[in-house]
């Protein structure tokens, strides 16, 4: 039993038993409760402050070596950055070198602008999924601009299809060249390999390595295969009918015999060195009714619009040709 | 003081005042004290399971933010990949085919790493993965850019190596092409001075005397003076390659023994000297390891007067040797 607990009263001057109702108790109780709470947060506030939970100790932990690992990523990409860059003026003296004519401006390489923090304005809270979203969305319609150009294609081959003249006529590359890295040289005024002057050039040249196939570029016929030492060396040329001819010169070995029927996409023959030839490579002529014509108007096949921009820009310069 | 509380003291039935001695004290405070902490504790606990820390709501934002660089860093590196990628295309679409270099095998390019066994220090972190990954893609980007660094510097050595022996080569017609060809490589039934048949192992140009002659390529001077034979006046030039060019029964000589000479540059003029020669006409020769081959298929006379003249100009060394 516990003992009773006594207050004096000075009116009666008597003791009075001190009596704990459930209402005060309940007060009491939550009183304490309140009192606790309070307690509680002032210790938690000390304690938070110098002591870490395991926890928050594993994120900071984290973070830290997030954040160290990032500045050594940071470090490395500018690194990155200024090796890829003098590796491009490498590229670009080579190719000084070697083609004798201007590089492909920076602009079109396929690089990006500004350096690594030109997002940093979108680091926010909550924009992340903006950024990530809208990138998504960019590439799902690029996608969608291939499937439609893809269609035109498809309405474009099935008019071909009904038309002999269309499979005749040169259209596609002599060589595959998916990238346009392999050509050389357009048509038209070039600076000459050997004599240093600038000669017509009545073709464009592709570089290649030896044996590379060489097609056919429309349905036709072999009209000559000529062996030689000099000149387009080793060369055939194809009647397409329509007053056109196609020239393929410099080959390593021909594939094909005088008279023989093609079709575009055969092979015809093989990237060589032959005749005056300053590396291996593939001299394309097209003629029209006897005269030499821009070859670069002959591939509407297999270029999208911007690769056939692009050609062009290439087929364009100024440089030297290749034979 | 009303507060006061009292106790029934049942031995002497006293109202005694209760009094706690200061030790009563102290263990009373240390009992609330540590009820109240394992309280705090226990609140602590509850909250956190539920709704975590403040502190962790930040710290987890934090990484949030540390992994959206890293993504845009991981887009940095696709810009830098393609960057790197159009370089080996440069390489191996450009330089090799014309070169006639081997294209560098995929596995020296880019032999893959171990993945990520290579950052051990970097396991058990919750984004172990994401750091390693990163950092492994700028190993490989580098090892690519040290293979594509060294291909470039031997592409260098042998592009230098190419225009040295393309220079060399005797690929222009020693002469103004517009002088009409003479007699060509091959069997002459009745030689115009021997009055038998016999091999002609050169390319004669009909020229009037005192043409310029011009070397066909570069080289060096090997023999220069009178041959004392059918040749008359010659000169000599050795290309390297095992490439030889004669020029023979020239009326004057312009350059001396062990001159090294370039493309286009005028050696001498042309004449009739030497006892094989019936008049004034150059005797053109090109001899490879040693043998006489028809010089004809060395040069296209694709050129005309002018453009020949020109071309000669350009070589710059005419004016040297007049």
């Amino acid at each position: 039993m516990p003992k009773s607990r006594y207050r004096f009263n000075p009116e009666s001057l008597s003791f009075d038993k001190i009596k704990l109702g459930v209402r005060s108790v309940v007060l009491r109780g939550l009183a304490y409760l309140v009192g606790s709470l309070l307690v509680a947060i002032v210790y938690y506030l000390v304690f938070a402050s110098f002591f870490d939970s395991p926890k928050e100790k594993a994120l900071i932990r984290e973070i830290n070596q997030l954040t160290l690992q990032y500045d050594i990523i940071h470090r490395e990409m500018d690194n990155l950055d200024k090796v890829i860059v003098q590796l491009e003026e490498k590229d670009d003296n080579l190719y000084r070198t070697i083609f004798e004519a201007e590089p492909i401006p920076k602009t079109q390489r396929e690089s990006g602008v500004g350096g690594i923090n030109r997002y940093e304005s979108l680091e926010g809270y909550n924009n992340s999924n903006i950024v990530i979203e809208t990138a998504k969305k960019l590439d799902n319609l690029k996608k969608k601009i291939v499937v439609q150009s893809k269609s035109y294609d498809d309405l474009y081959n099935l008019a071909a299809n009904k038309e002999e003249m269309l499979q005749s006529i040169p259209a596609i590359m002599p060589i595959s060249d998916k990238d346009l890295t392999r050509v050389a040289s357009g048509f038209g005024l070039r600076i000459h390999p050997y004599y240093k002057i600038v000669k017509f050039h009545a073709g464009m040249d592709f570089t290649a390595p030896m044996g590379t196939d060489i097609y056919a570029t429309g349905n036709g016929t072999v009209k000559d295969v000529i062996s030689s030492q000099r000149g387009l060396g080793n060369h055939v040329i194809i009647d397409h009918g329509f007053g056109i001819n196609s020239i393929y010169a410099h080959l390593d070995k021909p594939n094909v015999r005088k008279g023989q029927k093609v079709q575009r996409g055969d092979v015809i023959g093989f990237v060589g060195n032959t005749g005056m030839s300053l590396a291996p490579h593939l001299h394309y002529e097209i003629k029209l009714n006897g005269k030499n014509v821009d070859p670069v108007n002959y591939y509407f096949n297999d270029l999208t619009a911007a690769e056939y921009e692009k050609l062009i820009e290439i087929a364009s310069k100024t440089g030297q040709s290749f034979d | 003081m009303g507060k006061r509380k009292y106790i029934l003291d049942l031995n002497d039935l006293q109202f005694k005042q209760i009094r706690h001695p200061l030790r009563k004290k102290f263990l009373h405070s240390i009992i609330w004290f540590s009820g109240s902490v394992a309280l705090t504790v226990l609140y602590a606990g509850f909250i956190q399971n539920y709704f975590g820390s403040p502190k962790e709501h930040l710290l987890n934002q934090q990484i949030e933010n540390i992994k959206l660089k890293y993504a845009l860093a991981e887009k940095e590196l696709d810009l830098s990949m393609k960057n790197i990628k159009s370089l080996e295309k440069s390489d191996e679409m450009r330089y090799r085919p014309v070169l006639m270099m081997e294209s560098i095998p995929g596995i020296i390019r880019n032999p893959g790493f171990g993945g990520v066994e290579r950052f051990a220090d970097l396991n058990g972190y919750m984004y172990s993965y994401l750091m390693k990954s990163t950092l492994g893609r700028i190993e490989e980007m580098k090892n690519m850019l040290n293979v594509q660094n060294e291909s470039f510097a031997t592409i260098k050595d042998k592009s230098e190596e190419w225009k040295f022996e393309k220079n060399h080569m005797p690929v222009i017609s020693p002469v103004d092409p517009s002088f009409p060809l003479g007699d060509r490589y091959g069997f002459r039934e009745k030689h115009p001075v021997l009055g038998y048949g016999r091999m002609h192992y050169g390319q004669d140009f009909e020229v009037p005397y005192g043409t310029k002659v011009y070397a066909t390529g570069d080289g060096k001077v090997i023999e220069a003076g009178n041959s004392g034979s059918g040749f008359g006046n010659l000169v000599v030039i050795d290309h390297g390659y095992g490439l030889v060019t004669i020029y023979a029964h020239l009326s004057k000589i312009n350059v001396p023994k062990d001159l090294n000479v370039k493309r286009g540059d005028m050696i001498g003029l042309s004449g009739s000297s030497g006892t094989l020669s019936t008049g004034p006409h150059l005797h053109y020769q090109i001899n490879k390891s040693g043998t006489p081959v028809n010089a004809i298929n060395f040069f296209n006379n694709d050129i005309t007067k002018q453009e020949f003249d020109e071309m000669i100009q350009a070589f710059g060394s005419d004016s040297i040797f007049r």
